[in-house]
């Protein structure tokens, strides 16, 4: 990793911001996931919500240090954080072939208010790939270019 | 079983995800899964062709939700010979790239990815839904273009992003116009209810809407004005991605601007606004002569294959905008098996290159002896390319002729006709310093060290010769057997001629 020779300087420690940001993010993160579960019946939805959970975490990683919340945050967990997301989303869609009714019909499953509850998910899903792309994206922007192969773009 | 037809979308999307999450375990595992996705792939298509086949036109409504308002997908005879093209192409891509190459991951999660959006945008009945696909396709291509190694991947990748992108913009425009006119997305509800808006077809709002969807295709198609991206995309791509791109990616497009022609607008609508055929048939004509000329003058081997595709396509849209029935079977005839050539010959410059290290016109010399099967096949390709019977080419390149000639448009022949000897101006070329050009003593001492040395001939493995000369093989069993394909082609056209 090439980025720890440019951190120090990329990093200045603000008492204020970082108490700010302790502050701020855990609401922003839970806005974000409000916006994800009204994609069903209310304006909202992955999209939005997606932007919403990862602002807060690039939030973060202003206050605290890129290399910082990488360490916490590694490249592994966002990568299943997008494929689950996006596994979800396919999942949902074959479970209501496998219950006899066509493609993504939430209906098939039989649940009460399951139309709703499968839109959910699905916008969960969607929120999921969202926050992880962007998240991966920051990163990998935050960590340059090396002239090695660099590894993990799913962008 | 029509639950295939949306499979054939679900699935390369699922098999996209996989690689993100087996990367983690092996760095090989994308391989396996794009293998096994294409076989699967290969099965739903053939099922689905299989149902066409028996019962006709299939419709699917995406999560029950009935058409016009829900999503639907179709699959006709002209798509599903499309979508079995698709799923072939992806097996031979994805068998050569075994030993070819790129080896990642990410790699084979875009490919899938594309092939998603390539089937859909061939199965889909819902103008919104084919600008997602669009994008999909699009997106994964850039992604696919910038894989290759050299700094002027990116550059043209950049380029195709810009490009492609004012391309589908164009065409959700045209989208939005089409559905503040008529309220409806679905194709073929479209149809009726653009005659039934107060103005019908002399509605500016959706003489505005064709326009910019047909060009935001066009964009896509690659004709020539609006070529640009495409010679860099496929030029500076690696070869797998090369062929690939090259044989789905403008096809698709094609296919879209077909859809939306005949299915949204219709045949009614050429007649009573006769500008947008003759757009067509002059746009086409010359991208025709324009492609030729410029692929003439390329000395790298796949500029040249660029350019023609270029030609290819403008034949095609000219056929669309001549459109009476023989032409539209030269059209699909010819998109099909443009494919099979185009993509054909680009694995064959990938084994030229992997193996004596020949990328341009001068390197050609004297390559005959050195690699005879895929030369052969390379030479087969080319005459099926230019229109020699009984290959493919011929039969898609003779029906959109005798198209032209039944509409009276003799000037079109013409142009095709002289495009067929410029085709055969820029393969001859090759075609005769591979046979009957004695390589220079300094080519032969250069080649020997660049084979002990930088690309071993080992670099080329038996399947990826063995996918070439399928290539080969198949377009000229699809020339033999070209009326049994125009017969299934044929009852899903005669739909737009009632």
């Amino acid at each position: 990793m090439s980025s720890l020779d440019f951190s120090p300087r990329a990093y200045v420690e603000s008492t204020i911001i970082m108490t700010t940001v302790r502050v701020v993010s855990p609401f922003v993160f839970t806005f974000g996931l409000f916006v994800m579960f009204h994609g069903a019946e209310s304006a909202g939805g992955g999209f939005q919500g997606g932007a919403i959970v990862a602002s807060s975490i690039i939030m973060l990683a202003f206050a605290f240090g890129i290399e910082p919340t990488r360490e916490w945050l590694d490249d592994d967990f966002v990568r299943v954080v997008i494929g689950g997301g996006a596994s979800t989303f396919a999942l949902i869609g074959l479970g209501a072939l496998a219950f006899g009714g066509p493609f993504l019909n939430y209906s098939a499953y039989g649940i009460s208010h399951g139309v709703k509850y499968g839109i959910e998910l699905v916008e969960l899903g969607i929120g999921a790939i969202v926050a992880g792309v962007i998240v991966s994206l920051f990163m990998n922007l935050a960590a340059g270019f090396s002239d090695e192969e660099t590894e993990g773009d799913e962008a | 079983m029509t639950d295939a037809l949306v499979l054939l979308i679900v699935l390369p999307i699922a098999a996209a995800i996989l690689p993100v999450f087996l990367g983690i375990l092996s760095d090989r595992a994308g391989w396996y899964v794009a293998l096994a996705m294409s076989l699967a792939h290969l099965g739903l298509s053939a099922i689905v062709a299989n149902a066409v086949d028996t019962s006709g036109r299939i419709s699917y409504a995406v999560g029950g939700f009935q058409p016009p308002f829900g999503i639907e997908l179709v699959a006709d005879g002209i798509s599903a010979p499309l979508l079995v093209l698709i799923s072939i192409s992806t097996l031979g891509v994805v068998v050569y790239a075994r030993r070819a190459g790129p080896h990642s991951n990410a790699f084979y999660s875009e490919l899938a990815l594309l092939t998603a959006g390539i089937s859909g945008v061939v199965a889909t009945a819902d103008v919104f839904n084919l600008y997602v696909f669009l994008e999909i396709t699009g997106l994964a291509t850039y992604a696919l273009v910038a894989s290759g190694r050299s700094p002027r991947a990116a550059v043209a990748s950049l380029k195709y992003l810009f490009v492609g992108t004012i391309g589908a913009s164009l065409y959700l425009l045209g989208t939005g116009y089409l559905y503040i006119a008529t309220g409806t997305l679905n194709m073929a509800s479209l149809s009726e209810a653009i005659v039934a808006t107060p103005a019908g077809y002399a509605s500016p709002t959706v003489l505005t809407g064709f326009g910019l969807m047909a060009t935001g295709l066009l964009v896509k198609v690659a004709i020539f004005p609006l070529h640009t991206w495409q010679p860099g995309a496929y030029a500076e791509s690696p070869d797998t991605v090369s062929a690939y791109i090259s044989a789905l990616v403008s096809t698709a497009a094609a296919y879209g601007l077909f859809r939306v022609t005949y299915t949204v607008f219709t045949r009614d609508f050429l007649e009573a606004v006769p500008i947008a055929a003759d757009a067509f048939v002059l746009l086409g004509s010359v991208s025709i002569v324009a492609g030729s000329v410029l692929a003439v003058m390329q000395s790298d081997l796949k500029r040249m294959l660029a350019y023609s595709s270029v030609s290819q396509f403008g034949l095609v849209v000219t056929a669309l905008g001549i459109g009476n029935k023989t032409a539209l079977i030269g059209a699909v005839v010819h998109l099909i098996g443009h494919a099979v050539m185009k993509g054909g010959l680009f694995l064959a410059l990938g084994v030229f290159a992997a193996s004596v290290g020949a990328r341009t016109m001068d390197e050609f010399k004297g390559l005959a002896a050195r690699e005879p099967v895929t030369s052969a096949a390379f030479a087969v390709l080319a005459f099926s390319m230019v229109g020699i019977p009984p290959a493919i080419g011929f039969i898609g390149k003779w029906n959109i002729v005798v198209g032209a000639v039944e509409a009276g448009s003799w000037s079109v022949a013409l142009v095709v006709v002289v495009s067929t000897l410029l085709t055969l101006a820029y393969f001859g070329r090759v075609i005769e310093r591979m046979y009957f050009t004695h390589p220079d003593e300094t080519d032969v001492a250069d080649a020997s060290v660049s084979a002990d040395g930088g690309q071993p001939a080992s670099d080329v493995s038996f399947g990826m010769r063995t996918v070439v000369v399928v290539a080969a093989v198949t377009a000229v069993l699809l020339g033999i057997a070209g009326s049994d394909l125009i017969d299934i082609i044929r009852p899903a056209l005669e739909v737009y001629f009632v």
